[in-house]
């Protein structure tokens, strides 16, 4: 890394079923995140785009399009797929380029439309994700590789369902307090346990929306975010990860070795260790993954995250809040959105935009997310500027 | 298919699988074991590799039963989709297993097999007589 980079700007369209075109969507983000950084679209030196399943709504070759539609059909995009990772991932590269002086100042925004497609052909595009020889071509679908962890990891370390629960009744309480979540309900544990099974032992309430959505971040270095005058964040760490792209190959089911090796190095660039984290935004696409997110980030050890999410811990006035945006469960997943959505929760609890589910002091925070079930994953920590 | 062509290793899998084996490639250089549709040792990076089968026998790891399910297996009632470990081998792969309706039909450590492939479900498994 050389020069340090930072977010001046970040913007979300809501997140859920929308009506507006994919392309629209992706729009709205970026101007939301345009404005927020007060900033003048001709200042933009790169299109960073992160998108899946462009294709369902009619569009590949997002990037341009997209600048295109922005005014800037002179500057240069480059879309990203790394299906549910695809926003961090890209994010990575935008951070990459900026650190590295090749632009002062670029766009990366997220995008997904799915919802039209219906639940039926929404399952099916997804599997897609998987290492779909071994996996979508045998039937599994996306619920069913978690359920199948799931039912590992419970077996390994005697978790239950009330302790899946656990965490989709947290992430909801947070994800009734942002006004652009999905499902912005309150849960119990029991209106979990007796929601229809979906892929056992995984239930409905485990799950994640299918959502449509937009999220967008203004990257630049810091000489540009001091000149602008106006509130900043700085990225302080970053890391990639892999791991065997099917369950099958992974040495442990119960840990997902990408979000492992990016933690890892995102902790050693920062200069911190998991305890220095005042809150983090990790994929939670389904229950387990959560439990099995906070254990391979440090903040718990291996097999003891379920009975510290039940006791409290993650809670946003716990040790260590998890997804005060109400995470994928709540706030919901447009899956090539979610990983700069996860950024946009992280500029505005450091700006003063996150209303009631602010984190209490924070001054570090970490994203994580990763695409299918962790073949790939990025981790980054942001420090608040004061 | 003539027995004269070249099958690529996906196609190999597949024939053996219809044979009810696993086709496993071990690396000449490390001796490491790894499925047939790997082409380049995990472990040290070589690419000759002795083909090998073993019988397509193991033990669940871990499974899953879904109400939804995608493209090409609405149709089928109700299966499982399972991770299980092959014998005598660090080794695990993945099928489908017809005929689970719920959990208890399946226990963790259930023994099953392979008994062949299809085109639409790919690693078809059974459980096997205990």
């Amino acid at each position: 890394m050389t020069n340090k980079v930072c977010i001046l700007g970040a913007g979300s369209t809501k997140y859920g079923k929308l009506e507006e075109g994919i392309i629209e969507i992706a729009l709205n983000a970026s101007a939301s995140a345009i404005e927020s950084a007060g900033i003048s679209p001709n200042q933009i030196q790169a299109g960073y785009i992160s998108n899946v399943f462009g294709v369902a709504d009619k569009q590949v070759h997002m990037a341009p399009v997209i600048m295109s539609n922005l005014g800037l059909s002179h500057v240069p995009g480059l879309t990203i797929e790394s299906a549910c990772g695809s926003g961090s991932i890209m994010f990575r590269e935008a951070f990459a380029n900026v650190s590295a002086g090749f632009y002062d100042c670029l766009l990366a925004v997220g995008v997904e439309k799915v919802t039209h497609t219906g639940t039926a052909q929404s399952t099916t595009l997804f599997s897609y994700c998987s290492d779909f020889f071994y996996e979508g071509g045998n039937g599994a679908s996306f619920p069913g590789l978690f359920a199948s962890i799931a039912r590992y990891y419970m077996s390994k370390f005697q978790a239950d369902e009330t302790d899946l629960a656990s965490v989709a009744v947290k992430n909801h309480e947070n994800g009734v307090l942002n006004p652009k979540a999905h499902m912005r309900k309150k849960i119990t544990i029991e209106d979990v346990l007796k929601s229809p099974v979906v892929a056992s032992p995984l239930k409905l309430y485990d799950c994640c929306p299918f959502s449509d959505g937009a999220s967008a971040v203004i990257l630049c270095s810091e000489e540009f975010a001091k000149n602008s005058g106006r509130p900043y964040v700085e990225v302080i760490g970053s890391g990639r990860g892999a791991s065997p792209a099917s369950v099958q190959g992974r040495e442990d089911i119960a840990t997902i070795p990408s979000t492992v090796m990016a933690a890892k190095q995102a902790y050693k660039m920062a200069g911190i260790s998991p305890s220095d984290i005042d809150f983090a935004e990790v994929h939670d696409c389904f229950t387990i993954a959560e439990i099995i997110d906070v254990e391979d980030l440090g903040f718990f050890p291996k097999g003891k995250a379920a009975k510290a999410i039940r006791d409290g811990a993650t809670s946003l006035s716990g040790e260590i809040p998890i997804n005060p945006s109400g995470g994928l469960k709540s706030k919901g997943h447009p899956i090539g959105a979610t990983g700069i959505g996860q950024v946009v929760e992280v500029f505005d609890q450091f700006t003063g935009k996150s209303g009631q589910r602010t984190v209490k002091d924070a001054k570090i925070a970490l994203t994580h997310n990763f695409g299918a079930t962790g073949a790939s994953a990025a981790v980054h920590i942001f420090k608040k500027v004061e | 298919m003539s027995t004269n062509e070249i099958l690529t290793p996906r196609q190999k899998f597949i024939a053996a699988a219809n044979r009810s084996k696993i086709l496993l490639n071990k690396c000449k250089n490390c001796g490491h074991m790894m499925l047939e549709t790997v082409i380049y040792c995990e472990k040290c990076y070589h690419k000759n590799f002795e083909s090998t089968e073993v019988d397509g026998i193991g033990s669940v790891e871990t499974y899953t039963i879904q109400s939804v399910a995608p493209e090409g297996f609405e149709d089928v009632e109700s299966y499982a989709w399972v991770v299980f470990k092959l014998d005598n081998i660090l080794l695990r792969t993945s099928g489908f297993l017809p005929g689970i309706m719920k959990p208890e039909d399946l226990p963790l450590k259930t023994r099953v097999r392979v008994v062949g492939f299809n085109h639409i479900h790919g690693l078809v498994l059974e459980k096997t007589i205990q």
